[in-house]
Order: C-alpha cells, then structure tokens, then sequence
C-alpha cells in the first residue's frame, strides 16, 4: 500500500478497519509503549532520555532512509553493518594521516559510497541476487576490515572536532539528530516528490515495464546502491566519533536493525512498496522498545528479542490486513 | 485396462453420459461469468466450446478442473452427482485438462512429469524409475507420438508439451480430456499432428472438450459445438447444423463489421518509422516502413518472430544487423531511452509482465512515461499530473473509482487503456501494439479497436502485431506476413484475404 | 568422498537424465576445483596432503554440510532459512542442561531436537501457511533464539558437567580412528537425504514446488505442506549440527554459530542450488561445502591471517553465482 503517496484505501471490513493502515498502527502500538514505560519509569520521559533515543534513532534512520528506497527498487543491501564498521576505521586513519576531519569524514562517506557502487555493479552488471551478493561483499567486508587493521584506530591527535560530530550539540539538538533530520526529509522529499523518487518505485513494481517506458533502470539501481553506501559512511562517522575510535568489530548485526526497521515500516522485500514515514515509524518503535529494556533494567539481550517479535507481529497483521481489504 | 475400458465404453452405448453439467454459475466480485450454463459430454466424441474472449470458456473449464467451486449448478459424471474439490480431484475423477499455459515442471523430465500426482514406487516406497521411463514410452506409443522421454520439458517446444500433457492423462486413465486453445501456439503441422492424437483419444471412448474460437479447426475436429456469449449458453448444436456464418452470428451475436469502426482516411505520405535490414537470433533481414496515419498490421504463428520484432525496434532488445529510423533519425539498439524520446514505444502483449505497476496506482500507471513533463528541476507538478490522467481516464472512459486505485483491481480492457494512454500522453508518434486485445472481453475489444483507429486518424503511425484474423483484416491499411523471422508476404488491404495471408504465414 | 560422489552420480544419472547432464557438468566442475584445490595446497604446505588433515577437513566441513542438507531443501522448495546458526547455539542449552540435571545423553539429545522442532514449526507455519516472507521470519527467529541465548546464559558459557563419555565421542572422536564422527554422521545424512530427494515422491515434490508452485498445484501437491515440512528439515538438521558442536565445545556457547548461516548460504549457492527454488542438488551442496573446507584449511597453513578466509569466501560466492546466472541466460 503506497498510502504515503495514495489516497487512503477504503477499508471494507471491521478487521479492514480496525488494523486500517500499517502507519496507524505503528503509531498506536508507539503510544502505547511509551505510556506503558513511563507509567513504571517516569523519567523515561526526562530530557537526556529522549536525547538518548533520539541519537540511538538517529544512526539507524540515517541508514535506513537509503534502505528504503533500494527496498523499494527490490533489492537489499545485508552489507551495511560490515561496511559500517570499515567506514569508521578507515575515517580514522585518515584523519590520523592527515589530521583533517573533513578529509577523514571525506574518506569515509566515499568508502561507503564505493561499497554501495560495488554491490550495485555486482547486482546490475552480473546479476547476482542481491541478498546473496552483499552477503559476499559483507564477509569480505568483515574479513577485510580486520585485514586492514586488527584493533581499533584510535583518535591520535585527539581532534575534538571529530568528536562533535557524534557526540556534539546544536543547542539542545545532539549533530546526529540533526544530520538525520536533514537526510530524512531531504530523501522524503526526493521520493514523494521527485521524478527520481517515482522512478525508484517504477523499477522496483516492474522493471521491464520501467525499461520500456524509456527509463534507465540500471542506472536507478545503482543510484539507490550508492545512496544507501554513502549514508552507511555517515553513520560510519557518527559511531567513529561516539566511540572515539575506529573499532573493526562494530556494526555487528546493524543490518538486521536497519532493514528489521524499515520493513516493519510497511516496506515490501518485494519492491515498489514503501514509505519512508513508515521507517520512520518503525526505527522509533524499534529504538524505543531498545530504551524501555534498559530505563526498566530488564535485560538488555530482550533488545534482541523483542524486535524480532515485533517485526514477525507486524508483518502477521499486515498480512491479515490485506486479506482482509481483498474481501 | 485404458484399452478395454474403451472397447466397453464404446460398446455400451446406453452408458450414462460420461459428463453433464446443468445450470453452472459462477460471479465474481462485480461480474457475472457464467450465468446458467449446460454443457453434456458424449464418450469418443469431441465436444467444441466456443466462445469470444470474456464469454466464460475458461471459467467453465477451470470449474471443471477443480481450480474455481462452482456458485450454483450440478455436475454429473458417469451419471453420478459430484463436486470437484481440486484439481487432483478432478483428476481423480478422470478428468484433464490440458491448460494453454502448459502445467509441467520444466526443469524435470517428460517422464517424471507424466508420473507427476502419483509417482509409482516399490513395496519401499521408492520411486521407481525403470517403471517410470518405460510406462512414458508405452504411453507414447499409444497415442502415436514420438518424443525423448529423458528430455528436460522446458527444452520442448509447446507442442511437444502438450504431448507430454495429453500422455499424462492417459497415464491417469482419463475420460475426459480438456483442451485449452491448444493450437493457439502451433503450426500448421502440428496441428495436423495435434488432431490425429486427438482422433485417437476418442478412438479409446474419450470424450474431449475442445475450447477455440478457431472456426476451420472446429469445423475440422468437433462433433458437437456449444457457444458460449457474456457467460451464458448461447447454443449446442451438431457441427453439420453450422456454416461458418451462424457460429459466428452465434459467437458474437452482432456483425462482425460493427467490431471495427473506420474514421480515417488515407496514410499521409510521411515515413514515421523505417526499418531497414534488421536481424537478431530470430529475425532475419526484416526491412519495412510504416507511414504517418496508418495502421500497419503484422501477422504471423507462433514462433514466426512478431513479438521479436516488435521489441527490437523499441530498443528493448539487441539488434545484430540493420538499421531502424524514427522520423528520419537513426535509433540506437538495444536503448529504449531514446526509443521513447525519439517517439516509439511497445504496447506490450504481456501486460502483467512488461505493461503494469501492479501494486501502485492510475495515475502512476498512466503518466510513468510522460512524467518528465510534469516536472520542474526534477520535481513532481501533480495537480498537473492528476488533471492530464483525468483527462485520458475520461476521453478513453476508463473505469476505474478514482486516480489512486491500484491498477490491479481495473479489468483488463480497462488496464489496456491506461498502458495506451501512457504512451499518448508521452506523445509517441509511433505505437507498437502487440496483441492488443490479449485477454480483453468484447466490449472492451470494441473500444481499443476504436481507440487504435481514432489513433491513426489523428496521424500517429500504429504497428500491429496480431495473430487474430479478423483483428487483422478489420483494421490494418496494409498487412505484413512474417514466418520464421522474415517478412514471407505483404498485402494492401484491398488485396488481403485470410487465404493469402495464411499461405504466406506457412513457411 | 571419490566413491560416494560416483555412486551419487549414478543414481542421479537415472533420475533425470538429460537434465541431471547440465547438474552433473556443474557437479564435475566443482570436483575438479577440489582436486585444483588439493593440488595447490599439496604443494605449498607439506602437511595438507596426510590422511590425518583430509579427515580433519571434513570433519571441520561436517556441521555446515549438515546444516546445509536442511538449507539447500529449503532453498530448492523456493524459500530461505537463515535462522540456522542462532538455533545451532540455542539447542545447545537444553541439551547440556537436561544432560546436566539427568546425567542422560538421550534425554538431552531429546530436549535439543524438541527445541529444533519448536523452531521448524514456527519458521514453517509463518511461512508456508501465514504466508509471510522466509528471509523475514528467519531473520526475526535469528534475533529472537540469539537474544533467548544470550538472556539464559547471561553471555557466558554453560560447561558441560556431565562428562557423558558418549557425548564427548560424538563430535570429538574419530570412527575407527580415522573418519570424526561428524563427518560420518554427515555422510550418512547426506547420503539419506540424496536419496530421498531423487528417489522418494516427498523430494520430487520439493522440486517441483520451489520449480512451479502453481503447476504443483495443480498436480495436487500440498505445496504448503511441502514448504512446512522444509522448514523441519531445516530446524532439525541445523539441531544435529548444533549438537555436534556442543559436544566439540563441551560446553553451550551463547557465541557459538554467529555468522554460521552466512558460511551455510555460501555452500549451498556455490554448490548450485538457487535461490529461486527448483534447481539444484545436495551433492553440489556437499561439494562446495568441501570447497570451502579445502580452502580454509589450506589458507589456514599459509600462514595467511584467517580472515582471508572469509573475504575469499565472498568473492567465491558472488563469482559462482555471477556464473550460474550467466550460463542460465546463455541456455535462454
């Protein structure tokens, strides 16, 4: 349902009606957690909390706005978490080469945006499955990660700004929240309003159809590839910079997260299906489920638990939905 | 057994009718596709259904083989009342219907698909192969016909599966055979082919259901004819009863004239399009051109290189040899890119797999290739959008509830309009149609003939490819005949007889 | 494995013969990558070449070999299964905790399969029944059993007590002194399930749905219940290798099998099972699980940082896929 962009469905049924739209009820069950938290934690709702979700929402949907328009071009990207990793550690040793962050945040958005035009030119050109060939290039991501340096990169000159930008504030704004601001409306903008965004979609619902109406679908997959690299080396930076350090063993697992989140927003793996309020929706649910489990001292490894829970639940009543709008 | 179970058939004339269907209705979600419908079955006899695209054949059929459950109605067989659950318990009852999208795996042998629902195995339970691969050829041999039974299906050509389909049911002692538009894909030749194995069938007592709008072929091989119109039962008649004229009268129920509605005038003498040469894998040195204003219509069976064609010279694939020009400017191969902006698009005869969007809406459907015009610095004007689409929804009167409805849920009369209207609101001067009224009811029909020929006479030039006689000869101005990916005949449309065209068609 | 991949060949050969031709050449390409293997390796490393270091190559083969029995059925029925390496360190709890608290290897062996089971309905209900993307419900299962693991040991290892002579001699000892018993096991799953998958109507049937869903259906098969029953393969395989690897680690290791349904998926895609379901077979799916046991062992004495195992493993699987594909586009 491209409800983002179409008009709302008309709902046939009771069922139909009460599980209405995917967004809705992502945004109910996200009422729902966040007043059963902070009625056993009050200071849920204190300021360095919200902070905290806020930079935890922030790396994730920074990735997953990239994620979302290659889902919806109907490929994926199970890379993203190794690249992560390397993008921080090769950051690193640039700003230690050539004590310029910027050179350094240079290094690293380019590393990701490469790994991203790798993957693409492997599914494109050679046309291997993309699920399988970012599993490829994500074992020789991790291997070659540890290849390139076997502990982590410390900052050595002790840049502050490169700390900033992680950890920095604008006003009461942490950086990372805002550069995801920006990234997020810049990519809802691009694909709700563009003729990029809609060509992402065609590709995605019919790539021989998008072809024969004269589009360049190659070259649209591969954009969307690139993307969501260059975002990956963004939120590369921004862990670099959280840890100080470029640590090869980070990202472990961050592309389950990312694409858990973004599917849970209503995103098909089938492609020309999606919203980016929908990950949006999905990342904060995801993340505030994270930040309940830790201010409620409840084991942290439910933090593994309960999003698989949700997203096999999400995608249940999405499923029971549609059914239930075909009758 | 199959053998004397024949013999008996034959000799016990007073045997209950093998089939006999009575008041069969069906409706789906806002259509009515068979209303009251009787069909009976005589054992060793071929029973035609007939029907125009839309009139409830295929729904007929599919309640039969245990796809559809029937809304109202009784079935008999053999004389006894019974439903059909699924398609294994059609096939347990004797029934099989040979689809027109053959129903084999193509990646296993003719052999295993034959033995498919029930592979024959030892005391072990394992398969046993030995048994498999000979009962295959006696089965073959049965009905006349000679293939490599150790041959992976998907290498076969579609006749030779059909074949293997037609083993199959004789494998699962089938009384009823059901053939779907089979010849839809052959040649010639096998046909010829076809309708010897089909004699033979009758000859062991079976009784086959022969769907076609093919009216030589029925004329050729039916007992019995039953048209069907709009999903009720028009007639059943002995094939003597008929003349080409009544089945017709009977298949469409107005004159055929009515279907082609003429507006335009003469071709303009400018060239639109202009293809010299061209050559891939399966075409060979197809060189024509088409003027501004008509409608250059291209037949051809299966096989002879229509659709080829028609994807070659919109760019969407690669071309060896030749060159093609739009408007006198020289196309690249193998872009479609420049195709469209040159002015040449595909009106795809698979729509489901290279026209639509299904999951996303109207009007995202129908401005996908003009979009560019919408926007400013890449960005979407869409009132402008939505106000041009309305604009073809209402000139081409689409029914659809609204812009935004998912173009899945439209008919497939409907979904065409939109996939021509994409390509007039791009501006194309050149349109290939491919089979264009492919699974599109009559009415429907009507309206896209219609549409094509406002087309013309507004000057775009219309490439047509089409393996519909009467579509042909209804609307082109001039006729191409292809075969075995050359031109073999071309006709103006004074000269074009369905005779001449077929001759030129048989290579 | 000479012997048994001839036989396998031959019993393929009567299976599906014009077909099993374009199996068999892609099977024949892999065998000679082993020996190009064997050879290289032979030369660069004086020790590779010992009976000791082949049989313990297969037995370092063996747990992905049995977990990718149940992922290349999976694969071929047209779905994916990629919970396998969270269940590997998830069965390994109750198995060391029941034989902890009973002292009895098979009350153990049973609590783990009951565990793989529960899993195998989950994964193919939501599967093929709900009808919910595999690759998402695996990977929520993937999350979940991790999660579960690390929130029963508390991150640490749970060491076997019990000291169950029977439990250490299976996934530590060698059959005759030579063959670990992984690998037999392996062997003879393998063999089994060949042999159901081309000989009994049930493997038949797993083809022909991951080949065409509909015309399965249409033949009348139970696709769902085809797909379903996968899905227990899968789980249950997956148990037995986690198994294996608790009683090789003596202990439940909440880190154990991270990564392995990666180095799973790899075996099987290089062995030419597709990820479209349909094609594919369990003897290409042994040898590229030997493949890449050859090539981790023998990079492993070059004295090559390990982790080139795993970048040479990704490019391997992207360039066999890249392969396949283009041979598929070049048959039409």
């Amino acid at each position: 349902m491209v409800s983002e962009v179409s008009a709302p469905p008309k709902s046939a049924s009771l069922v139909g009606a009460l599980v209405g739209n995917n967004q809705i009820v992502l945004v109910a069950a996200l009422v729902v957690i966040c007043v059963g938290i902070s009625l056993a934690v009050p200071q849920f709702y204190s300021s360095a909390n919200i902070i905290a979700i806020l930079r935890q929402v922030a790396m994730v949907l920074i990735v997953a706005c990239g994620m979302t328009m290659l889902l919806i071009t109907a490929e994926v990207d199970l890379s993203v978490g190794a690249s992560l990793a390397f993008v921080g550690v090769v950051a690193m040793d640039v700003i230690n080469v050539t004590d310029s962050v910027f050179l350094g945040a240079l290094a690293g958005i380019a590393f990701g945006a490469l790994v991203g035009l790798v993957n693409g030119l492997i599914v494109t050109r050679l046309k291997v499955n993309s699920l399988i060939a970012t599993i490829g290039t994500m074992m020789i991501l991790q291997g070659g990660v540890f290849l390139y340096s076997r502990e982590a990169i410390q900052n050595h000159h002790h840049l502050p700004s490169f700390v900033d930008i992680g950890a920095g504030y604008v006003g009461p704004v942490p950086i990372p929240v805002i550069v995801a601001a920006v990234i997020f409306i810049a990519s809802y903008v691009v694909l709700r309003h563009t003729t990029l965004g809609r060509y992402l979609f065609a590709v995605g619902a019919n790539e021989k159809t998008a072809r024969l109406s004269g589009l360049r679908t190659t070259w649209l997959k591969l954009f969307a590839f690139v993307l969501t690299g260059a975002l990956v080396g963004v939120a590369g930076l921004i862990l670099g910079s959280l840890m100080n350090a470029g640590q090869p063993t980070a990202g472990r697992g961050f592309e389950l997260t990312v694409i858990a989140a973004v599917i849970l927003g209503g995103t098909s793996l089938s492609g020309g299906r999606g919203t980016l309020i929908g990950t949006l929706l999905g990342v904060f649910v995801l993340k505030v489920i994270d930040d309940g489990i830790i201010v409620l001292q409840w084991n942290q490894d439910l933090q593994m638990i309960v999003p698989g829970v949700v997203l096999i639940a999400a995608i249940y009543l999405d499923i029971l939905r549609r059914r239930a709008d075909a009758r | 057994m199959p053998a004397e179970a024949a013999t008996a058939a034959v000799a016990e004339t007073a045997a209950p009718l093998p089939l006999e269907m009575t008041g069969i209705g069906k409706h789906f979600p806002g259509v009515i596709a068979l209303d009251n419908v009787d069909l009976s079955l005589e054992a060793g006899k071929v029973h035609a259904l007939m029907g125009e695209n839309g009139a409830g054949k295929s729904t007929l059929i599919k309640i039969l083989a245990g796809v559809y459950g029937k809304d109202t109605g009784t079935i008999r067989i053999a004389g006894r009342e019974t439903s059909i659950a699924s398609p294994g318990d059609a096939l347990r009852q004797g029934i099989k219907v040979v689809f027109q999208e053959i129903a084999l795996i193509s990646e296993f042998t003719v052999a295993e698909n034959i033995f498919l629902e029930q592979y024959p195995t030892g005391r072990s339970g394992s398969i046993n192969w030995k048994k498999i691969r000979q009962d295959a050829r006696a089965l073959f041999e049965r009905i006349g016909f000679d293939v490599d039974t150790n041959a992976r299906t998907g290498a076969l050509p579609i006749s030779q599966q059909q074949m293997v389909e037609i083993a199959r049911a004789l494998a699962h002692e089938a009384r009823i055979v059901v053939m779907d538009e089979p010849t839809s894909s052959l040649t010639p030749a096998e046909v010829a082919l076809l309708f010897t194995v089909i004699r033979r069938l009758t000859a062991l007592g079976i009784a086959v259901i022969y769907v076609s709008h093919k009216l030589d072929e029925v004329f050729e091989i039916a007992d019995t004819v039953t048209v069907l119109r709009d999903g009720r039962h028009i007639s059943t008649r002995p094939i003597g009863e008929h003349t080409h004229d009544t089945l017709i009268q009977d298949m469409i129920g107005r004159q055929i004239d009515d279907l082609f509605p003429r507006s335009r005038g003469q071709a303009s003498g400018k060239v639109a399009l202009s293809v010299k040469g061209v050559a891939t894998e399966k075409l060979r040195d197809v060189t024509f051109d088409v003027y501004a204003g008509e409608v250059l219509g291209f037949f051809g069976l299966m096989g002879a290189g229509r659709t080829e064609l028609a994807k070659a010279i919109v760019g969407f694939d690669p071309i060896d040899k030749g060159t093609i020009e739009i408007g006198g400017r020289p196309l690249h191969p193998h872009d479609t890119r420049t195709a469209v902006s040159l002015g040449i698009g595909l009106l795809t005869e698979d729509r489901k797999g290279e026209g639509l969007m299904l999951d996303l809406p109207v009007v995202y459907n129908l401005s996908l290739a003009a979009l560019g015009s919408f926007a400013r610095g890449g960005f979407i004007d869409e009132t402008a959008e939505r106000e041009a689409a309305q604009g073809y929804v209402d000139r081409f009167r689409i029914r659809t509830p609204s812009l935004f409805q998912e173009i899945k849920n439209l008919s497939g009369g409907n979904q065409q309009k939109v996939l021509l209207a994409r390509w007039l609101l791009r501006g194309l001067s050149v349109i290939v149609v491919d089979e264009p009224t492919r699974g599109i009811d009559v009415g429907a029909k009507q309206e896209i003939f219609a549409l094509i020929d406002q087309l013309a006479a507004d000057g775009h030039a219309i490439v047509m490819m089409t393996s519909e006689m009467p579509e042909l000869l209804g609307l082109s101005d001039r006729v191409m005949v292809m075969g075995e990916g050359r031109i073999t005949g071309s006709f103006s449309r004074d000269e074009a007889t369905q005779e001449k065209i077929l001759n030129a068609a048989i290579v | 494995m000479p012997q048994s991949s001839s036989i396998a060949a031959r019993s393929g050969s009567q299976v599906t013969d014009t077909f099993a031709t374009l199996g068999r050449r892609q099977e024949i390409a892999l065998v000679l990558s082993i020996f190009a293997l064997i050879a290289f390796f032979s030369f660069t490393s004086d020790y590779f070449f010992t009976v000791r270091n082949l049989t313990n190559v297969l037995g370092q083969g063996s747990l992905v070999m049995i977990a990718g029995i149940g992922v290349a059925i999976v694969f071929m029925s047209g779905e994916v299964d990629i919970s396998v390496g969270s269940l590997q360190a998830a069965v390994a709890i109750p198995l060391i905790e029941v034989m902890n608290a009973t002292g009895n290897l098979w009350l153990g062996l049973a609590a783990a399969l009951l565990l793989g089971l529960i899993v195998g309905v989950i994964n193919g209900y939501l599967s093929a029944y709900v009808g919910i993307n595999s690759l998402i419900v695996t990977l929520g299962m993937l999350f979940i059993l991790r999660g579960g693991v690390y929130l029963y040991t508390g991150k640490t290892a749970i060491p076997d007590d019990a000291y169950l002579e029977s439990f250490f001699v299976i996934g530590n000892e060698r059959f005759l002194g030579v063959v670990p018993y992984p690998a037999l096991i392996a062997l003879i799953l393998l063999l089994g399930f060949m042999y159901v998958m081309s000989h009994r109507p049930f493997g038949r049937k797993v083809y022909a749905v991951g080949g065409n869903a509909e015309v399965a259906r249409l033949a009348g098969f139970p696709v769902k219940r085809v797909k379903f029953t996968c899905f227990i393969i899968s789980s249950v395989m997956a148990t037995i290798s986690g198994i294996l690897l608790a009683s090789r680690l003596g202990s439940a290791v909440h880190l154990a099998g991270i990564g392995f349904e990666f180095q799973v998926v790899a075996a099987v895609v290089l062995g030419g099972v597709s990820l479209s379901g349909g094609v594919g077979s369990l003897l290409g799916m042994a040898l590229g699980v030997l493949i890449l046991a050859f090539m981790s062992n023998g990079l492993g004495m070059l004295d090559l940082p390990t982790e080139w195992q795993l970048v040479i493993t990704g490019i391997i699987i992207i360039i066999a896929v890249a392969f396949d594909e283009m041979k598929r586009r070049r048959a039409g």
